[in-house]
């Protein structure tokens, strides 16, 4: 089953002279219980979706459901089933936490409020801050109020841009265990954008790389790095040259990205390269210290694919 | 619309009241000091000119005029708290409609406006011995509500152009609730102002209010026809800034506005 589907999305902004295109025929589903990533450079489209989706924005052209329902006709429907989070976002500054999750668990209209808030401030560990309010707390422990807030319904969809911005690298890493370890738990479908790849590579069942408005590829981390072709290999050698490492490497036609005396790194496409090259080192007498050959990972795609260079 | 979702706003609304000082001060120590001020004014003048109907005059200006005033920047002010803290985001995420923020801070904003009233009519009546139903419960009830009901309309309305315009448009807008002021006939009669103003102070329904109530003040009589126009131009305008609002709000989705909002 598909908790959202996409079919040809299109959102322009105008502006004073021209019509900038935010999203062109974006199509892709998100399956139930899936963690879905939203990947791309600045400007590539993400927030736009999130925002489509959570009804902040209107669409211009194309077909949405959510939970099997047209969310701008069932619109309480499917948002009361639906959350959102994101790290620029706040919530009423004057309140306290408590008093704000209050009000957005009554305006979700949900049952047995209190228990509720007291479970979520405890698994995200801010129970000491539940009579704080809101304007005084650091950015790390907004995001983990805006997390509270967004699973106040327990919904089935949750919609996080950019959610773990401003989080330490160590509390970044325990929310991201509590939300995979509640998203196991309840079954929730997230879609998630992000520009921390480790995050994404950790977290996402399956990618989708959007590209100035564009998806350029969907699929699972792996899927989508098998999809760089070359992989990246330094060489160490040992002692003073006595012929240009560099020289002998470029022989192959590979392309060099980097070299030094007794060091070279350079691309290579397939594996039948390698031996040969490793062979004619060999011949001209150096010796070989180190070989390190590196498989891409989901940064290299990312930087290939905004960079505009081919896989 | 549900009621819930109206509560939930509501108590926000309480909230933020008892959080935040200037929410209690809007709603006791201005008016208060207006009455102050407007009080020892009119015994002054009352002394020097031996009218009786000064205080009634001026006090009942006052005390209405703060009303309408309050209505109108209280709608806005709670609206605003969300868009100062950059909430809207997440409360329009949720399953809340427009009219469901536009009714709650309307239900609020008479929830506070009843108790300012209440207070000014009794220290109006402790310090200077002026009973503000003077001119009959009913009366004063009704023009009130006139009053409220533009004031609210302009709040709509501020709301609909910060929606659509963003924060900065503010101070801007708060003053259309002021700029109406010298056309309204507040501390005086129509009669008394050139004939290009009376015909221009004719379309504000405050106009009609404050003629009605200095007419019951008088006479003790009800002056239909100033009731009638007060809250027929209540509702024109009501609608119509109902709808300029509904747009705003359309349109900020469209443009994205609420998205990026700062
Ligand atoms: N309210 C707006 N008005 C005009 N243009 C907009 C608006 N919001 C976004 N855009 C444009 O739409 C495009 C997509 O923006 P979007 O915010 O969706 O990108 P993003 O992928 O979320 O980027 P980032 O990684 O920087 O958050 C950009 O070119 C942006 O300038
Ligand atoms: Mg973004």
């Amino acid at each position: 089953m598909d908790a959202i589907t996409i079919s040809n999305l299109s959102k322009t902004y105008q502006s004073r002279s021209k019509v900038n295109y935010a999203l062109k025929n974006v199509s892709f589903s998100v399956r139930e219980g899936e963690m879905f990533g939203l990947l791309g450079p600045n400007g590539a489209g993400k927030t736009t979706i999130i925002n489509i989706l959570s009804g902040l924005l209107t669409k211009d052209k194309g077909i949405i459901t959510i939970l099997s329902k047209d969310p701008e006709i069932e619109k309480e429907a499917v948002k009361n089933q639906m959350n959102v989070g994101a790290a620029y976002s706040f919530l009423t500054g004057i309140l306290t936490v408590e008093q704000n999750l209050r009000v957005y668990g009554k305006l979700y209209g949900v049952k047995d409020l209190d228990q509720r808030i007291s479970h979520l401030l405890k698994i995200f560990e801010i129970e000491d801050l539940r009579h704080k309010k809101v304007f005084i707390l650091s950015t790390g422990q907004i995001i983990r109020v805006i997390l509270c807030k967004g699973l106040i319904n327990n919904p089935k969809v949750l919609l996080l841009d950019e959610c773990t911005v401003g989080l330490d690298p160590d509390i970044a890493q325990k929310t991201r265990k509590i939300l995979k370890d509640y998203q196991k738990e309840q079954g929730t479908t997230i879609v998630f954008t992000s520009h921390n790849m480790t995050e994404v590579e950790q977290l996402c069942d399956r990618i989708a790389f959007l590209h100035k408005g564009e998806i350029l590829m969907i699929g699972t981390p792996k899927e989508l790095r098998k999809r760089i072709k070359t992989q990246s290999v330094k060489i160490d050698i040992i002692g003073e040259k006595r012929k240009s490492l560099r020289s002998i490497v470029e022989r192959f036609k590979v392309k060099v990205t980097e070299s030094k005396l007794n060091m070279v790194i350079f691309e290579i496409r397939g594996e039948v390269e390698l031996p040969k090259i490793i062979n004619a080192i060999i011949k001209e007498g150096l010796e070989i210290i180190d070989i390190n050959v590196r498989k891409p990972s989901l940064e290299d795609v990312f930087l290939k694919i905004a960079r505009g260079e081919q896989l | 619309m549900r009621w819930y979702r109206i509560n939930a706003l509501m108590l926000k609304y309480y909230y933020i009241t008892i959080n935040r000082l200037d929410r209690i001060f809007d709603m006791l120590y201005w008016p208060l000091i207006g009455l102050l001020i407007w009080g020892f004014t009119s015994y002054f003048i009352m002394d020097l000119t031996k009218e009786s109907q000064v205080l009634n005059i001026f006090l009942g200006g006052a005390i209405l005029w703060t009303f309408y005033q309050r209505a109108s920047q209280d709608m806005g002010n709670y609206i605003l708290e969300d868009f100062w803290s950059r909430n809207l985001y997440n409360l329009l995420s949720t399953p809340v409609e427009p009219q469901e923020i536009i009714l709650s801070a309307v239900l609020f904003g008479l929830i506070r406006s009843v108790i300012t009233f209440g207070l000014l009519a009794l220290l109006g009546a402790v310090l200077y011995s002026f009973n503000i139903f003077g001119a009959g419960i009913f009366v004063v009830l009704l023009f009130s509500l006139a009053l409220l009901l533009l004031g609210w309309v302009f709040g709509i309305f501020v709301t609909g152009l910060i929606f659509r315009y963003g924060v900065k448009i503010q101070v801007f807008a708060w003053s259309f609730a002021f700029l109406i002021q010298p056309f309204s006939a507040v501390f005086y009669p129509l009669s008394s102002t050139p004939l290009w103003l009376q015909k221009i102070s004719l379309v504000f329904p405050t106009t009609h209010a404050f003629e009605g109530m200095r007419y019951a003040f008088a006479t003790g009589k009800i002056a239909w026809n100033s009731l009638f126009f007060a809250f027929f131009l209540d509702a024109i305008l009501l609608i119509v800034m109902y709808y300029f609002f509904l747009h705003c709000f359309k349109q900020a989705r469209k443009v994205g506005i609420i998205a990026k909002m700062e």
